[in-house]
């Protein structure tokens, strides 16, 4: 009959020990995870070129041309004027003024 | 220093559940995506952009530090080192890398949830294209923590240079350490 199993918490969660894997060269995973990693970043590289983003992150990059981004969202600026932006009240208002 | 197995199993779960809730807090940070990308409504759409700067701020944001912070302290609390091994290694630089975008990001969010709470409707097409990049950053997010949540379970083989120098200096101080040993019992 064969013993019980080892106890996992002498060795780690997965029943492999940390001392595995001491061949001298890279393993083959972590050169597929290199290049992975190097086409990825050279993908949003070119993504941000050809978007015009600047290569920048955070809302400047959605803030209209020739306006700055506000720093903090309690400086974002409502858009003035008295006309409110030519918007026509909904259509269930009824218009007392043609009456 | 090595933790005690009863400490490590703590601060294993203490780590997981971090680690998984910041899966978690992402996945319902998409899902407020696609239901203000999938709404007409302009509330929905206003709504979805304040309760994506809450759920961002007070939940992904802790989190994915109580991620790093665990993570750092199970690494260095065991013999699995912070340097030694490649999968340990490329998790910690994707935590930091995702944490990185994260915060830049949260930027962005916060700008959208600002002007979501402004009641402006001439806003809405902007925070309807915000939207898109959101779908970018979460979604690619998500990948990369479940990229990490893959290596920390199958914890695939290889050391460092760093860890194989580690290694060696190790088992030359056990070989020497039993020589003295046996020269020490036969006089």
């Amino acid at each position: 009959m064969a013993g019980p199993p080892p106890n996992r918490d002498t060795v780690d969660d997965t029943g492999v020990g940390p001392d595995r894997g001491s061949t001298t060269s890279t393993p083959r995973w972590v050169k597929v995870f290199g290049i992975i990693g190097i086409v990825v970043v050279l993908l949003i590289v070119v993504v941000m070129l050809v978007g015009g983003g600047g290569g920048g992150h955070g809302p400047s990059r959605h803030a209209p041309s020739g306006n700055a981004a506000p720093s903090s969202v309690t400086e974002v600026q409502v858009p003035s004027g008295g006309e409110l932006g030519g918007h026509t009240p909904p259509s269930g208002v009824p218009d007392h003024g043609s009456q | 220093m090595t933790m005690s197995p009863r400490v490590r199993k703590f601060a294993l779960i203490v780590h997981l559940t971090f680690s998984v809730g910041w899966i978690g807090a992402v996945v319902a940070f998409l899902a407020l995506v696609f239901a203000a990308r999938s709404s007409q409504d302009e509330q929905t759409l206003r709504a979805a952009w304040l309760a994506m700067e809450s759920v961002g701020w007070f939940a992904i944001v802790p989190l994915a530090f109580a991620s790093l912070l665990t993570g750092l302290v199970m690494s260095l609390g065991t013999k699995w080192g912070l340097f030694r091994h490649y999968w340990v290694l490329i998790s910690l630089v994707l935590t930091i890398l995702a944490i990185g975008v994260l915060l830049s990001n949260m930027q962005t969010v916060s700008f959208f949830a600002g002007v979501a709470a402004e009641m402006d409707s001439a806003d809405a097409g902007e925070l309807r294209g915000g939207l898109q990049g959101e779908l970018l950053h979460a979604g690619l997010g998500l990948l990369v923590l479940l990229v990490i949540q893959v290596l920390n379970v199958y914890k695939p083989q290889g050391m460092t240079r760093y860890g194989q120098r580690k290694q060696r200096r190790a088992r030359r101080r056990s070989k020497h350490d039993e020589q003295r040993e046996v020269s020490v019992s036969q006089p």
